[in-house]
């Protein structure tokens, strides 16, 4: 027993120090692809792009189920987008509120009869609806299949377009934000098949016609942890994975694909619980089996706005949701590991998402209990303890902090001083115990997975409407 | 076990874990302040900058006019961007009499030399940002350097040159581009190229030809779909020569491009490339026939919409719809086809232009008879009845085959 004690702390003292070290080595990575990206926006004007001939049209899919607080809004907001040529996707997934009876009013749907070749799996469509206001806009009323990628099939199946751009009904995109994911893309279209943007949390900002006035810090705690968070994810982790192509998510709120290649794969996995995840990981499997070079890019200046929870409840659904889904998605997938066929997602981007993403939970509670046993054994060294505990702190902020500077380095959103301030001071907040009711909540989830609860479970929205400033 | 934690914990890891401690609060102490600092810099240098760009806009008309001395803003280097963004700024919106007043100006001005200068001395995002400048001129003289950085080692430097070069939008500068194309192939993915001459060639879209003629591979694809998108009834004899072109995409761009030709001309070499074996081909040759509203077409679109591919089907569908004006009329046609694909796509073509109605009223307004029963019967239901056509819709369809 008493080994075993000593062999996890020594453990648990080694993964920190390995996962710090990986955050670090990231933090580095994306300080440097960052500032390239910065001059490269020197040469780029969007304005080419949107005059451009050969800009390729895109179908924007918007899945929503219940989404009566936001629908509108959502849309409305698509429609100020700057773009040559969009087709607009509404899936209504089997919504039991307003959501559809609010897009018949606000657009003027009338059923039609569209192209829609059921290719890709998904639930039963009841009816198709085109817009009287707006001609490009298509609705689609389908069953509710139980997940968002079943919506997004139907979706995919109406696409006429040769990319799709996949947006959530709770998200608002900047005005230039599909200009700005589509350079990669224009760049070198036979390359670059897919690419994500940046997610970044609405909450506490102001929204007027559709489009986003002013960005502010939000004022709950909670939000607050998450801007960070999202801050560390984006600007910190994806930069650093796709600058080596090794890129694993493109989140589900925004993200560009090719509609050929996502139809190839068959769609989305109706039933995935991460179809985000899922799908970039079988489009590299998909490449790399067919032995096709290309790349899957991560651009952080096109912004998409969302909601994130705001109640403990809701953030405690929507990480142990997440949490589902990443064992989801590995699980399927092991045999993609350490195999030389599939190169650097094989050996180093999967291993990573295995150890650092998926265990950390494990490996994080149960390295609390044997501290805990251990120090109840006595056989804990409170100093070297505490010691182990300040550099993991310190480290951790260290990362934390690296993110807010990138931000301020590079995009600038947060203009405000007390907005800094607030979110420097919550870097130093975070770690605990916000990060270790995470590790539980994820936990859970894990848990919940195994014994076969794959439900989405529900989380509380404030919706798009309160963010909208009201006109004198 | 033991031993090996005593160790650990005495001698390496706890001299190594205080050392990191001690560097991470550094760490985080030099990250606060470079965020306190950038904050503050970028504070004060924005009000400098916002304050000297209000002082440079009050005298803009007497600078732009060459009124204020050169050498007043040009040797500051602050004062020489403000007045470069501002005055590029200005060129985009202005109208043709204002272009050629700051025109002149960045000319005299020494503008146009200076971003030359660095677009022919600098290397990376420095010399990338010259060539946007220098394109955004569209100054003849900007087309050397442009050109030359067609030819620099760094991919995205030759992006930005070809970008600029887009912006000319000259045969001078297709000429550049075509001469570097033909000399070191593509270097560079063919779509900003492709991009590239559509603008360049727009005006004499005669410079390809000869190209043409000369080149192959992928540079002659590419050549062949600039041409499908910048062709003019001048080229209509030129074009002629690629429907019979051995490449697919040669024998594309023809058919697109014959759509904007003489009816008389096109329609017989657009009928032949209707029935090409590759299906992209038939699609353009379908979308050009729509686009020539000759009533002749109707049979070849009619045959279009029995296409294996969807996608023609559709286009064939759209382009009936554009050359017809008695719709219930097509519909009886596209009924007697008896194809269900076929009818598919002409049912989506008339509910996305909002024809149904249109066709029901005038289905309506027939005298009575079973004919006009089952047609109003298919276009409510949206599919061939299960028990097959009725007899004289079936004469029809018979007839429509033979055809």
């Amino acid at each position: 027993m008493i080994q075993f004690l000593e062999f996890s702390n020594l453990a648990l003292f080694y993964y920190y120090l390995c996962c710090n070290t990986a955050y670090l080595i990231m933090l580095m990575a994306a300080l440097h692809t960052s500032i390239k990206h910065q001059h490269r926006l020197k040469s780029l004007e969007t304005s080419w792009i949107k005059l451009s001939p050969l800009t390729p049209p895109i179908t924007i899919l918007m899945p929503a189920r219940n989404e009566e607080k936001s629908i509108s809004i959502a849309v409305k907001n698509l429609l100020t987008l700057d773009y040559s040529e969009l087709e607009l996707i509404v899936i209504n997934d089997g919504s039991s509120d307003r959501t559809l009876e609010l897009l018949r009013q606000e657009f003027r749907l009338r059923p039609v009869k569209a192209v829609y070749v059921a290719e890709a799996l998904s639930a039963p469509v009841r009816q198709l609806y085109r817009s009287d206001v707006v001609p490009n806009l298509l609705v689609i009323d389908k069953d509710s299949g139980g997940s968002k990628a079943d919506a997004v099939n139907a979706g995919l199946n109406a696409a006429t377009s040769p990319y799709i751009c996949v947006i959530d009904a709770d998200s608002v995109l900047e005005r230039d934000a599909l200009l700005r994911i589509m350079a990669p893309v224009l760049a070198d279209p036979n390359r670059v098949i897919a690419v994500g943007g940046i997610v970044r949390v609405l909450n506490g900002s102001e929204l007027e016609g559709g489009r986003m006035r002013r960005v502010r810090l939000p004022r709950k705690s909670i939000e607050i942890l998450q801007v960070i968070e999202y801050l560390r994810a984006f600007l910190i982790g994806r930069e650093a994975w796709a600058g080596k192509n090794m890129l694993l998510i493109i989140s589900g709120a925004f993200g560009v694909f090719r509609t050929d290649l996502v139809r190839a794969i068959g769609g989305y996995r109706s039933h995935a619980i991460g179809e985000d995840i899922d799908l970039v990981t079988r489009l590299h499997r998909y490449m790399r089996d067919k032995g096709q070079e290309y790349e899957i890019r991560f651009v952080p200046d096109p912004v998409c706005w969302t909601e994130a929870p705001s109640d403990l409840a809701s953030l405690r659904s929507q990480r142990s949701r997440w949490q589902k889904g990443l064992l989801d998605v590995l699980w399927p997938q092991r045999d993609m590991l350490f195999r030389p066929r599939y190169g650097r997602i094989g050996c180093f981007a999967l291993p990573y998402l295995w150890i650092f993403e998926l265990f950390a939970p494990v490996i994080e509670v149960g390295g609390i209990l044997t501290i805990i046993l251990a120090a109840c054994a006595g056989m804990l060294s409170h100093e070297f303890f505490l010691q182990f505990l300040l550099f993991g702190y310190a480290f951790a902020t260290v990362i934390s902090i690296g993110s807010v500077l990138l931000e301020e380095l590079t995009y600038k959103r947060y203009n405000d001083w007390q907005d800094v301030i607030r979110l420097v001071s919550y870097c130093f907040l975070e770690h605990f115990p916000y990060r270790q009711l995470q590790m539980l909540w994820r936990l859970q989830g894990m848990w919940q997975y195994l014994r076969g609860d794959i439900a989405w479970g529900v989380l509380q929205r404030v919706g798009l409407q309160s963010a909208v400033v009201k006109q004198e | 076990m033991a031993f090996d934690f005593e160790k650990f914990q005495r001698f390496g890891p706890a001299a190594f874990v205080l050392k990191a401690i001690l560097a991470a609060v550094a760490a985080d102490v030099i990250l606060l302040g470079c965020i306190l600092l950038r904050r503050g810099y970028r504070r004060w240098y924005f009000a400098r900058r916002d304050a000297r760009v209000i002082e440079i806009r009050q005298q803009w008309d007497a600078l732009i006019r060459g009124e204020i001395p050169f050498e007043a803003w040009r040797n500051n280097r602050r004062d020489c961007q403000i007045v470069e963004s501002m005055a590029l700024d200005a060129f985009e919106l202005a109208g043709s009499a204002e272009s050629a007043q700051i025109l002149k100006f960045l000319r005299t001005s020494g503008l146009i030399a200076k971003c030359t200068f660095e677009a022919r001395r600098h290397q990376g995002w420095r010399r990338r940002e010259a060539l946007v400048a220098l394109g955004r001129t569209r100054a003849p003289e900007a087309i050397p350097p442009l050109t030359e950085a067609l030819r620099d080692r760094d991919a995205e430097t030759r992006l930005a040159a070809l970008r600029g070069l887009e912006r000319m939008a000259c045969p001078e500068a297709a000429k550049g581009i075509l001469n570097w194309i033909s000399e070191s192939g593509l270097t560079v993915p063919a779509l900003p190229v492709q991009s590239a001459l559509i603008q360049c060639c727009a005006e004499r879209p005669q410079i390809l030809i000869s190209h043409l003629q000369h080149t192959e591979g992928p540079v002659r694809e590419l050549l062949a779909r600039v041409l499908g998108e910048v062709a003019t009834p001048v080229l209509q004899t030129s074009l002629l020569q690629f429907v019979d072109d051995e490449l697919p995409e040669l024998r594309a761009a023809a058919a697109r491009a014959l759509s904007q030709s003489q009816p008389q001309i096109a329609m017989a070499s657009l009928t032949e490339l209707s029935q090409d074996p590759i299906w992209f081909v038939r699609l353009r040759a379908i979308v050009s026939l729509g686009e020539l509203r000759n009533p002749s077409a109707v049979s070849i679109l009619l045959r279009g919409l029995t296409d294996s591919k969807r996608l023609v089907r559709v286009r064939a569908a759209e382009a009936l719809l554009k050359i017809g004006s008695d719709h219930a009329a097509m519909f009886e046609e596209v009924v007697a086809l008896n194809d269900r694909y076929g009818l598919d796509a002409f049912l989506t073509a008339i509910d996305n232009a909002g024809l149904v109605g249109t066709i029901q009223q005038e289905l309506s307004q027939r005298p009575p008879s079973a004919r006009k029963d089952a047609l109003l019967e298919i276009l409510t239901a949206k599919s061939l009845p299960t028990a097959g056509l009725m007899p004289e819709l079936a004469a029809s369809a018979k007839a429509a085959s033979a055809l």
